[in-house]
């Protein structure tokens, strides 16, 4: 069973993440790998996002339609779905 | 929208198998082996279940998703219990098919429109019900009624109206025979309507075409329309109806089409027209009874169709104003009451898309009545379903509470034992609609059983199946909103521990709340049903001041069989000899309108010697016509003067009978004998010598818990001539007797055919409309009050029998629970007595508690009822008393039976059984 303070904390952590990704996109429509390794970067290796944690998120704030995403090939040549910040973020 | 976000779960697992790709090429870059790389990449992903889990809980619609798994789920748990399912399901579906069958019959009568084009634009002109003839030049609360001279000056005045169309306030019987049929002349039911009625309407012919204008207009050849229900039963759809030529009322009409199937006039009442014609033809149907060109003689309603946006309230001003000089046109046809009242006349527009609501009118209060009824059973069902959830819900505690254990969200366990409420409910409701279709089929039998053709269907329609569907739901949601919250407050630890012994009754309160709810709405029932069974039983039982026994009456229509008022004196004289001359019959009398016939004629009376009255209630009598012998046939005694004889000729002087309310109303303590009286004028005040004085006999089929009013009765042979065209129809009207009562001898038997035959003999063309015995004819009268007594009655039996069960559940329960305790008990040193005391208390503690909250709601239903109760008390305590016996009898022998169970425990069984 949840406890109330659990709730909490789970809501907390959710929206730390939200915006660390926003922040991530900011910079250019980028894809889940890419994304979870800038974070990592970002915050000097302090921050080890669960890279599975991610996706979620990114599922999360594109049906908020604050991001958008679409498949697209990288330089060799491989499929990644790309997330871009929309007009409403 | 909603579908657009919808991912496929193929698309998220491609995402995360790209990533797993591009984080390894980055870990390859970082100098790690191939091998390697792939693990850490799929190390840094974290655990692939739960994000694809995640992703799944994400979907919008998840709900959906758990909604049919818990259905399912429910449906599984319904199906390995199916004494409780099918339980359960008849309980709901009593208790849904009740209140579905009231709601199809408030559907239909109170809240439907007119099966029409566009109901919404059609306005009525006036909004009292002013049924059916008014001859005069004012009405109170403004016009109603309208004659057809005053119905063309406001459609040929008003602009606004796209159709403005006028039709008859009741229908005319008509003798109706097809062209070379060898049959005899056939009694239908016909209305006369203005040529633009369906126009107005908007209804176009089913086949054929509708009546136009040019069929409206004197000297066109006479055209008519069939209802689609004579068509079919009478003439099988056969195509050669339309165009055939039928004789009406002895004058050929040609069928120019059929009405479409929905289609049942202006009125929702129990007899619908089976004839349109149009009302030029009324002078060569009604013949001298005609009164299309009576300026003062109001028989018809008007509805209008308005375009929308318009302005009904300026409409309605300028109507007024037309309504004025229209009656300043007539000044010199006016009495001087209406003269004096002129400036005072108006009418009204009001909403017309339900028609003429005359049903509406004369329904509205019983059909609220057995609405309110028929929630309370659904209430007390409700209670009794929860109840059986209860008990099921602690029977699962121990499954609940695994699961709580291994998990589950507490909300989930709510959501899914609500969804299995609303599943059984569901059942309920589909089981309660074919339920509702037989208890309205019934209900209108019952109700209708007189009339041939009630426009009100029992099959179920799409609102009446949305009210099922809405009110199961929120049956469901009633029922299973407190065992589903109870179902999670179960606390995990119990499954760990043997719950069986706990001393904690947990969940008992709702159960007994519940009982006591039950207990307190069936007291209510109970005693309405008493109040309403007690006041049917004093109107039927009251003296009605004539004879009912060994008495028939027949209603005749000599108007259909073509009859002129100077034949009818013979004619009268035909159907008496004829009549007595069968054995076994005591004597013939024939009457305008027989007691509780429903029919009935009133009249101004203008007093010799005194001032003329004033047009209020309290100067007018009701009227009847008889021939001699009336009163001695109809046993009703004549207490001073003289009876109506056969001395009483058209040649002698005009003579009248009085009722003792005429006597008492016009007379105070004066003696009546002698005096004269007359009506239409005060020239004609001297008209009728009062020659005896009738005891009061109770005519009128309404106002039956008020004093008789006053009547006065004439001679069939003798007529007054009446200088106002409007008055001296009246007086040939009502020459046209339609009642003959025949008295048979006592111990003699007579059957329909021999008085059949005996009219045959007379005029084998004149249509015998109606025959039954007078006290079939005084207590189909009270067929609506009937009605709802014994609705009331049956739901208030419901209630009792489902409150019983109730209480036995609870309380067998309870001894169940408690067989240990009892066994301890017992082997302490409890009798039998003790313990079945222990068990009784509490249920008498619960119908206690139940009665103190049943007795204030039941006097405040008795208010409610008020009107329906005919004066009797409507707090009769002896008839409350009897309900609080019969429901504490029926809960007493419900807790007996588990606690004589209990009793019989032996306590080395209980103690052994843990």
């Amino acid at each position: 069973m949840l406890t109330r303070e659990e709730t909490n904390r789970v809501a907390l952590l959710q929206g730390t993440l939200d915006l660390l990704i926003l922040r991530i996109l900011v910079f250019g429509p980028q894809h889940g790998q890419g994304i979870a390794h800038a974070i990592q970067l970002n915050s000097e290796d302090v921050l080890l996002v669960d890279h599975g944690a991610l996706y979620p998120a990114l599922q999360r704030l594109e049906a908020q339609e604050w991001i958008s995403a679409e498949w697209g090939l990288l330089s060799n040549n491989r499929k990644a779905r790309f997330y871009t910040l929309t007009a409403s973020a | 929208m909603m579908f657009r976000r919808r991912r496929p779960q193929s698309d998220f697992s491609e995402e995360l198998q790209a990533h797993l790709a591009l984080e390894a090429d980055r870990l390859r870059a970082t100098g790690l082996s191939e091998d390697q790389a792939q693990r850490a990449a799929r190390r840094n992903l974290g655990n692939l279940t739960i994000s694809g889990e995640r992703f799944y809980e994400s979907s919008r619609w998840l709900w959906l998703a758990q909604f049919t798994e818990d259905a399912r789920h429910a449906l599984r748990r319904l199906r390995k219990t199916p004494a409780f399912t099918i339980t359960a399901i008849l309980t709901l579906a009593l208790g849904i098919g009740a209140t579905t069958a009231i709601f199809t019959l408030v559907h239909a009568v109170l809240l439907k429109s007119l099966p029409v084009s566009k109901p919404e634009q059609l306005y009525r002109v006036g909004k009292e019900l002013h049924c059916c003839v008014w001859i005069s030049f004012s009405q109170e609360n403004g016009f109603s009624i309208f004659s057809y001279n005053l119905y063309q000056h406001l459609r040929d005045n008003t602009q606004g109206f796209e159709e403005l169309a006028a039709f008859q306030a009741d229908g005319t019987f008509l003798g109706v025979r097809r062209e070379h049929s060898a049959n005899a002349a056939e009694t239908y039911f016909g209305e006369f309507v203005s040529g633009n009625y369906f126009a107005m309407f908007g209804v176009s012919a089913y086949t054929g075409r509708a009546l136009t204008m040019a069929d409206d207009q004197a000297g066109a050849p006479p055209a008519a329309i069939m209802s689609y229900r004579v068509w079919q039963q009478k003439y099988g759809l056969d195509p050669s109806v339309i165009g055939g030529v039928f004789n009406i009322n002895d004058k050929p009409f040609t069928i120019v089409g059929v009405a479409p199937p929905s289609f049942y006039g202006d009125t929702l009442r129990s007899m619908p027209p089976d004839f349109f014609l149009p009302l030029e033809t009324e002078p060569l149907v009604k013949v001298d009874s005609s009164m299309l060109r009576q300026a003062g003689t109001h028989w018809l309603d008007i509805i209008g169709r308005v375009p929308p946006g318009a302005n009904v309230r300026s409409m309605e001003a300028h109507m007024r104003v037309e309504l004025q000089q229209w009656l300043r046109s007539h000044v010199g046809e006016m009495d001087a009451n209406d003269r004096l009242i002129l400036p005072k006349q108006t009418l009204y527009l009001s909403p017309g898309g339900a028609g003429i609501t005359s049903m509406r009118e004369a329904y509205e209060d019983w059909l609220k009545i057995l609405m309110t009824v028929a929630g309370f059973v659904l209430l007390i069902v409700c209670a009794n379903v929860a109840n059986l959830m209860l008990v099921r819900g602690m029977e699962r505690r121990q499954q609940t509470s695994l699961c709580m254990a291994l998990g589950a969200r507490p909300m989930r366990l709510v959501r899914q034992a609500l969804t299995e409420s609303v599943v059984l409910s569901l059942l309920g409701g589909g089981a309660g609609i074919g339920i509702a279709f037989a208890g309205t089929r019934l209900i209108l039998h019952f109700a209708f059983a007189t009339m041939t053709a009630v426009p009100i269907s029992a099959s179920p329609s799409v609102p009446v199946l949305l009210f099922a569907f809405g009110i199961s739901l929120l049956t469901g949601v009633g029922f299973g909103i407190v065992p589903s919250w109870m179902a999670s407050r179960v606390d995990p630890v119990e499954a760990l521990r043997g719950s069986h012994r706990t001393t904690r009754h947990t969940g008992s309160l709702p159960r007994k709340t519940l009982v006591i709810l039950q207990a307190a709405l069936s007291l209510v029932l109970l005693s309405a049903s008493g109040l309403l069974t007690e006041a049917l039983r004093n109107l039927e039982h009251q003296n009605f001041g004539f004879a009912q026994d060994r008495r028939i009456v027949v209603n005749i229509d000599p108007v259909l069989a073509g009859y002129k008022p100077e034949q009818l004196e013979s004619l009268y004289r035909r159907v008496h000899d004829s009549l007595a001359s069968i054995p076994g019959v005591s004597s013939v009398s024939a009457c305008l309108y027989s007691p509780q016939s429903g029919d009935s004629w009133n009249e101004l009376i203008y007093m010799a010697g005194r001032p003329a009255p004033g047009r209020t209630e309290e100067n007018v009598s009701w009227i009847d016509r008889v021939t001699p012998g009336y009163f001695e046939t109809i046993g009703n005694p004549i207490v001073n003067g003289r009876p109506i004889t056969e001395d009483d000729t058209s040649g002698s002087r005009h003579v009248a009978v009085i009722n003792e309310a005429f006597a008492r109303r016009f007379f105070k303590n004066e003696e009546p004998i002698g005096k004269h009286f007359g009506t239409s004028d005060m020239k004609y005040a001297g008209d009728y010598e009062i020659v005896g004085v009738a005891k009061d006999a109770r005519y009128l089929t309404y106002n039956l818990d008020k004093p008789v009013e006053p009547f006065f009765f004439v001679p069939a042979s003798q007529a007054t001539v009446y200088l106002k065209p409007a008055d001296a129809l009246t007086e040939v009207r009502s020459h046209f007797l339609h009642d003959v009562v025949v008295l048979a001898r006592p111990g003699a038997k007579l059957g329909e055919e021999q008085i059949r035959r005996a009219l045959a003999a007379v005029d084998p063309n004149m249509p015998v409309m109606r025959m039954q015995s007078l006290s079939q004819q005084v207590s189909s009268s009270f067929g609506q009050q009937r009605l709802i007594a014994q609705l009331t009655s049956l739901f208030g039996i419901l209630a009792l029998v489902l409150a019983s069960i109730g209480l036995y559940g609870v309380t067998a329960y309870t001894v169940g629970s408690r067989t240990n305790e009892i066994g301890v008990r017992m082997a302490l040193g409890a009798d039998r007595v003790r313990v079945v005391a222990l068990i009784l208390r509490g249920a008498v503690v619960l119908i206690a508690f139940g009665l103190l909250l049943g007795v204030p709601l039941t006097l405040a239903a008795g208010r409610f009822l008020g009107s329906q109760l005919y004066g009797i008390n409507q707090s009769d305590p002896l008839i409350i008393s009897g309900a609080i016996l019969v429901l504490a009898l029926s809960a007493l022998i419900a807790a007996l039976i588990p606690a004589f169970k209990a009793s019989s425990i032996s306590p080395m069984q209980a103690l052994r059984a843990e």
